[in-house]
């Protein structure tokens, strides 16, 4: 033990560290096989993106099918299974593992200034689960891909396309996956954080991967055990869910929303993370409420244990049994709001830099409020049984998972962008990008809400031609998104070839990251820095000892250390 | 001497309070047509409980309304004020605070009181859903792929596809399915509930309003629950009543709950019971062996199953108990059973479905 700074002493586990392993040098070692978590981040980037695009595809296949109430392109079988896979992939091969195995592996064991995370050989198996569950996965198409929706409720999937075993598989495989990844990193963030780094010195995106990491790992156990059920049902016959031969039918659903419910939390508290490194960079200013910030995120991480009845308000449970899941429900909003009013209140008094990325965090900051809000009036009981199982429910979750999660993830890719790959992105494209998206989006997902309202029920193929305005309309508006999902490979494939170098902090960023040059080192830091104090104080000294300055840091460094308005005002 | 402590001047930025204003009205204008707008979801009202869900959405969408212009408008309106402006060093920082203790402890409470307020709200309707008057008229409501069908009281075949309701009739419908899970919801009365196999869900509607409705399926039951619809008619008690005698009713509308006399087994007609057992029991029981499962076991060997001597509340199957097992209903291992006052199923007609299995056993 020795002391870096005054009131700062490595623990045992930092006092070792002065040695370095070589940078493996084959190929295979080096990109394939590679045990860095860096390196294991954008491997799940890519094989995330790779997934993004095909369940993107069929997500325009669906709009394009509904552009006519009797169905434009495909039958009502061959639609059911685009669905299916669209929702399947979408939660499991791209949101999940794009914000907890991307971004987490790539950004949270620098950002707490380690070398790695605590197990990287796990890593490099949790990541490599990932794209073979994703090829068993896809490979049910060639055998009859599975019909019944993501949430594959028996009976119905007791009685679908062979493809239905090879998705039980896949969705298990990845929740292994997921588990590893979360005990990976909540250990990583336990036992490895720099020397001063306390709790409440952590950047927000770490205490987000803090509160999703338990979730991920707790939640899925139940996953597993439901999906290993029905996987036996289907094979072997034991009846679990069949209620003919004494199954039955609503357990699966209390077994699959344990768990799927706290995954709508794994796939939005990384986002929420994202937003709160975003934000105070961009304002050049300290997050607001940093401590409610973190806080609010464990709490919602406890929270979501306790709603997942309210998915099935409608499905027969006993009534009174309907209120507790109600209340606690609507009792998520509180944290979240506090988090929504702290990222409102870091952005006001701001020198604000409207980069892409800061317009994609307020671009969420609006899409995901309105997700919420609409959350809301599925969380009410007498006004679920209206709404439930309609498109009102497709527009809200495509709201927090669109609005919420992918938003976050455009914020964060643009953000990191330069970390990853050393260069700069066409700034011009890339707010062009945004305003595409942002508009597509929202004319996409809107004119859902009145459908549903109205009486549109979702999961079907052909609808009754009173809801054919809307639908078109939302239909075309998809195209505009995906106009904007197409100029991004070109923003990302241009930025590679073209991109200006970046610098190791092209945003005067103040997390630990950004003190490394871009692409950062094999081993990150060179010596393990010993930090001072929270990132976020713009108008003072980096709080950070013993980092090697990292050759042309462009770190601004502020001439007053406090300013009671703006510069500018 | 103590130092006079300079507060620094808290400038919350040009043209603050206009846009405050500028919230206040607009949300105040979207609460006015919130609450003044006759359909809040633009959907007509055919009979309750639509009224009392309606208040809910009403008041949903203003405390809605007033949220979202709050944080959209604040939030561009700071995106455009406190943007860097072109000519700013590129090391121009904001205000440097990090906390607002007394702001963080209002907009941690007001959302608080703001959700209990909700939750009490909405509590309350939900109560009153659950007191609604029924039983006036029972019918129950069967799902299948890919269809509904309905049965009436008193009325010897069930109906397809259509359900005719009186107004002004304080109604039941006891909910379940043949084979997958269905939903059975017709939005201008705002309800619904799943069709669930081996559940029966019930929901009370009262229909105010004459017309044609659609029931729509909303739950995924395979390749055509796209087209599965039926109608629902909600018509006059008259209208009602003649449509009913076509069906072949007995009388219109009225529940035939179960009648007082005692249990006179004997007097049980086992051609009569086969009737009620078709509209009454065929949904869950078949009349093969045990074995033959749909929802219950099979019921064709009821009295002469030597691998099954006892019923499933573990009593000896002798016609007493049987009739006991009908009229109390059953819950246990093997499902749920409705009770004969719930399947509107008399003491006589008990001594009819008893005479009509133990005919079944003899066979």
């Amino acid at each position: 033990m020795a002391t870096v700074a005054p009131g700062v002493t490595t623990g045992p586990y930092h006092a070792v560290l002065d040695h370095i392993h070589p940078e493996p040098t084959s190929f295979i070692r080096k990109y394939i096989f590679s045990i860095d978590a860096k390196v294991i981040g954008i491997q799940y980037m890519i094989t995330g993106a790779i997934f993004f695009a095909i369940s993107g595809f069929m997500a325009e296949l669906i709009r394009t099918q509904l552009l006519s109430p009797n169905g434009l392109i495909v039958s009502s079988a061959t639609y059911n299974s685009i669905y299916s896979m669209h929702g399947s992939s979408m939660v499991w091969f791209v949101v999940i593992p794009l914000l907890t195995g991307a971004f987490g592996n790539f950004v949270m064991p620098m950002q707490i200034g380690a070398r790695d995370v605590a197990f990287p050989w796990l890593n490099l198996v949790a990541f490599w689960i990932f794209p073979v569950a994703g090829v068993i996965l896809f490979s049910s198409f060639l055998v009859g891909a599975p019909d019944a929706g993501w949430t594959e409720y028996p009976p119905i999937s007791l009685l679908g396309p062979p493809g239905t075993n090879l998705w039980c598989i896949a969705v298990f495989l990845i929740g292994i996956s997921s588990t590893m990844t979360g005990i990976n990193f909540l250990v990583t963030i336990f036992k490895m954080r720099a020397p001063g780094m306390t709790f409440t010195r952590m950047p927000l995106f770490v205490w987000a991967q803090f509160a999703t990491a338990p979730l991920s790992f707790i939640a899925t156990t139940a996953l597993g055990a439901a999906l290993a059920a029905l996987f036996i049902e289907r094979v072997f016959g034991v009846p679990f869910y069949d209620p003919k031969r004494g199954g039955s039918p609503v357990l699966w659903q209390h077994m699959f929303w344990f768990y799927s419910h706290p995954a709508v939390y794994i796939m939005i508290i990384p986002g929420f993370g994202i937003i709160s490194e975003v934000l105070p960079t961009f304002a050049r200013k300290p997050i607001f409420g940093y401590k409610m910030i973190a806080f609010s995120s464990v709490a919602i991480a406890l929270l979501s244990f306790s709603v997942w009845a309210h998915h099935m308000f409608t499905s027969g449970m006993a009534p009174w049994l309907q209120l507790p899941f109600m209340i606690v429900t609507m009792v998520i909003a509180i944290p979240t709001g506090v988090k929504i009013f702290s990222w409102m209140a870091t952005l006001w008094g701001g020198a604000i830099n409207w980069k892409t990325p800061a317009l994609y965090a307020t671009g969420f900051l609006i899409t995901f409020t309105y997700g919420g809000l609409t959350g809301f009036f599925l969380a009410a009981i007498p006004a679920d049984y209206h709404e439930h199982g309609t498109y009102f429910v497709v527009a809200h979750f495509h709201y927090v998972l669109y609005g919420g999660s992918i938003m976050s993830l455009f914020a964060g890719l643009y953000y990191w962008w330069p970390k990853m790959t050393g260069r700069m992105y066409n700034e011009k494209l890339g707010q062009l990008q945004f305003w595409l998206t942002f508009i597509g989006f929202n004319a996409t997902f809107t004119p859902m809400h009145w459908l549903g309202l109205m009486g549109m029920p979702r999961r079907v193929a052909t609808y009754d031609p009173q809801f054919t305005f809307w639908n078109q309309f939302a239909s075309i508006s998809s195209y505009v998104m995906a106009a904007g999902a197409l100029l991004f490979i070109y923003i990302l494939i241009d930025s590679l070839r073209n991109g200006k170098k970046a610098g190791p902090n092209p945003w005067g960023a103040r997390t630990l990251e950004w003190m490394v040059s871009s692409p950062a080192p094999y081993y990150n830091f060179k010596k393990i820095p010993a930090v001072l104090a929270a990132p976020y104080d713009f108008g003072n000294p980096l709080p950070y000892l013993g980092l090697e300055a990292a050759p042309g840091a462009t770190e601004a460094t502020p001439t007053h250390s406090s300013h009671p308005v703006p510069t500018h005002l | 001497m103590a130092q006079r402590v300079v507060k620094p001047k808290t400038n919350l930025g040009p043209g603050f309070w206009p846009v405050t204003a500028f919230i206040v009205l607009l949300s105040a204008v979207m609460v006015y047509f919130v609450y003044t707008s006759p359909m809040p979801i633009g959907l007509v009202q055919a009979g309750d409980p639509a009224p009392t869900v309606d208040e809910l959405f009403r008041f949903l969408g203003a405390v809605a309304a007033c949220i979202f212009n709050l944080v959209t408008i604040y939030t561009i309106y700071f995106g455009i004020v406190f943007a860097r402006p072109k000519n700013a060093p590129p090391n121009t920082i904001g205000v440097q605070i990090h906390d607002a203790p007394v702001l963080e402890f209002w907009w941690t409470a007001i959302p608080t009181i703001l959700v209990v307020i909700l939750a009490i709200y909405s509590t309350k309707i939900w109560a009153d859903l659950q007191n609604t008057q029924g039983d006036v008229l029972t019918v129950e409501a069967i799902g299948y792929q890919f269809g509904f069908q309905f049965r009436y009281p008193k009325l010897a075949n069930p109906v397809v596809n259509e359900l005719h309701l009186p107004l002004n009739t304080p109604t039941t419908i006891h909910i379940t399915s043949r084979d997958v899970i269905h939903g059975f919801w017709i939005p201008e009365l705002r309800m619904k509930a799943d069709m669930v196999p081996g559940l029966i869900t019930t929901i009370r509607v009262t229909p105010t309003r004459a017309g044609e409705y659609r029931i729509v399926c909303t739950e995924f039951c395979g390749v055509a629950h796209s087209k599965m619809y039926a109608k629902a008619v909600l018509e006059s008690q008259q209208d009602f009543s003649k449509w009913f005698a076509k069906q072949g009713g007995a009388s219109g509308g009225g529940g035939g709950s179960a009648g007082g006399t005692p249990l006179a087994l004997g007097a049980g007609k086992a051609d009569a019971g086969q009737t009620l057992f078709g509209q009454k029991c065929s949904a869950c029981h078949s009349t093969g062996p045990y074995d033959q499962k749909q929802v219950g076991p099979g019921l064709g060997k009821l009295f002469s199953d030597p691998t099954h001597p006892k019923l499933v509340n573990g009593k000896d199957v002798t016609p007493q108990n049987v009739a006991a097992l009908i009229h109390d209903g059953y819950q246990g291992d093997m499902g749920v059973m409705p009770s004969a006052q719930v399947n509107q199923i008399s003491n006589s007609d008990i001594a009819n479905l008893v005479a009509y299995l133990a005919s079944l056993s003899k066979k």
